[in-house]
């Protein structure tokens, strides 16, 4: 089981996350609804792993991983994205995230993904 | 190509984009109407079937202009269920009446995919990544409401759809620049561009100019290929990827993402890379406008 933050401004989907991940047997430690939140939350929370949006208001996916990784290099970052942001995603892999999953997804390809990256 | 056939492109292109992740949301076909120019002269909220929910998700970066999804409130929450049933969450609660807000967030999430969908077609189209911002939600009881949520735009396009047997529209706000930079893009940067009414949207020379001291990117592209994006991250340090140009190959010479022509790398004295270019793309009368343009 691991510890895990939600980040994603749509309410709708950090609930659907958070009952994946929880189903799957995680903790959900906190929520973000955006990059400014999760980096607020992140040193206060510790996660073991964080699954972040990329297009978000105030601080997106990105500028937050960045920020992120500085924080902590160690930081497990799965990204969460929808079709059509494949670049910003090679990005994100190239800063530091360990895996990605591309909306809409099934519980099984986020669990997948969560377990890979937590090695 | 003019505005008219650049407008329709976009359109199609964007309602293609909507319609297949629609079907991946709710597993089932989608009906999609033709793309509809709309007058210049006549808001695309006048007609609406109200209570309106809207979703709409702009474009912030590469393009400017605005994608506007109307529905009706069963529709929404027809929305809501096949996103909670895709992702095996509970559907949210309200099976009537009011959107609870967790159902107007389903719907604001289904949008953004849909246009992150839509803006990854339309990267393709103009050669440029086209990024989108979060996406909001509206209700609204009155189409004056409608008209004033929205900035008005020379040109706008109508998609219907219909979704879960509820009716849906796409609408796409589009400013001139957007319709400038599609219709070259689409590869008649030489003519003048004609709105849909046959007045004329801009004038090549006032283009010419507007354009002269804008900077862009300018790279040299040695190759291509493609690799399965699942691929990509796990490719270690010393792989090699093949690429589809021979070692004697000439290089290509890209202008924000327009294929501009081609060349050889030289090594300058200085040590630097640099390219002598061979040809120019399509020279002609036209392509003497193109050099002075990135000049």
């Amino acid at each position: 089981m691991a510890r895990i933050l939600v980040v994603d401004d749509a309410a709708f989907m950090r609930k659907v996350l958070s009952d994946a991940l929880m189903a799957g047997g995680h903790e959900v430690a906190g929520e973000a609804a955006n990059g400014n939140e999760a980096l607020e939350r992140f040193p206060d929370v510790r996660p073991d792993l964080t699954t972040l949006d990329i297009t978000m208001p105030d601080k997106d996916g990105l500028a937050t991983l960045r920020e992120l990784m500085t924080l902590d290099p160690d930081a497990r970052v799965v990204i969460v994205s929808a079709l059509g942001q494949e670049s910003k995603v090679l990005e994100a892999i190239k800063l530091g995230a360990r895996d990605f999953v591309v909306k809409p997804f099934d519980a099984e390809r986020l669990l997948g993904a969560v377990e890979k990256a937590l090695g | 190509m003019n505005a008219r056939d650049a407008l329709m492109r976009l359109g199609a292109s964007t309602a293609e984009a909507i319609a297949k992740v629609l079907e991946t949301i709710g597993g089932a076909p989608v009906e999609r109407g033709e793309v509809t120019l709309l007058p210049a002269d006549e808001s695309p909220f006048a007609v609406l079937d109200v209570p309106a929910v809207a979703a709409s998700v702009a474009y912030v970066d590469g393009v400017t202009g605005g994608n506007v999804l109307l529905m009706t409130q069963a529709g929404a929450r027809a929305i809501a269920i096949a996103m909670s049933k895709k992702t095996g969450a509970r559907p949210p609660a309200g099976a009537s009446g009011e959107l609870s807000e967790l159902e107007l967030s389903a719907v604001a999430e289904a949008a953004n995919q849909m246009m992150a969908a839509a803006a990854g077609a339309t990267s393709v189209v103009l050669g440029q990544e086209v990024e989108i911002g979060p996406p909001r939600t509206w209700v609204f009881d009155d189409a004056a409401a409608a008209r004033e949520a929205f900035d008005t735009t020379p040109h706008a396009t109508s998609t219907t759809f219909r979704v879960g047997g509820e009716p849906c529209r796409l609408v796409q706000l589009i400013p001139n620049a957007f319709v400038v930079r599609m219709t070259r893009a689409l590869g008649e940067a030489g003519e003048a561009l004609d709105a849909p009414d046959g007045e004329a949207v801009v004038d090549r020379r006032g283009l010419d100019e507007a354009l002269r001291d804008i900077r862009v990117r300018v790279w040299a592209e040695l190759g291509r290929t493609r690799v399965p994006l699942a691929r990509a991250p796990g490719l270690p340090a010393g792989a090699v990827l093949e690429l589809d140009r021979d070692a004697e190959d000439p290089v290509d010479l890209y202008v924000n993402g327009l294929r501009f022509g081609s060349g050889r790398l030289v090594l300058t004295e200085e040590g630097e890379w640099a390219l002598r270019l061979l040809e120019v793309a399509g020279r002609g009368a036209d392509d003497r406008d193109m050099e002075g343009a990135v000049e």
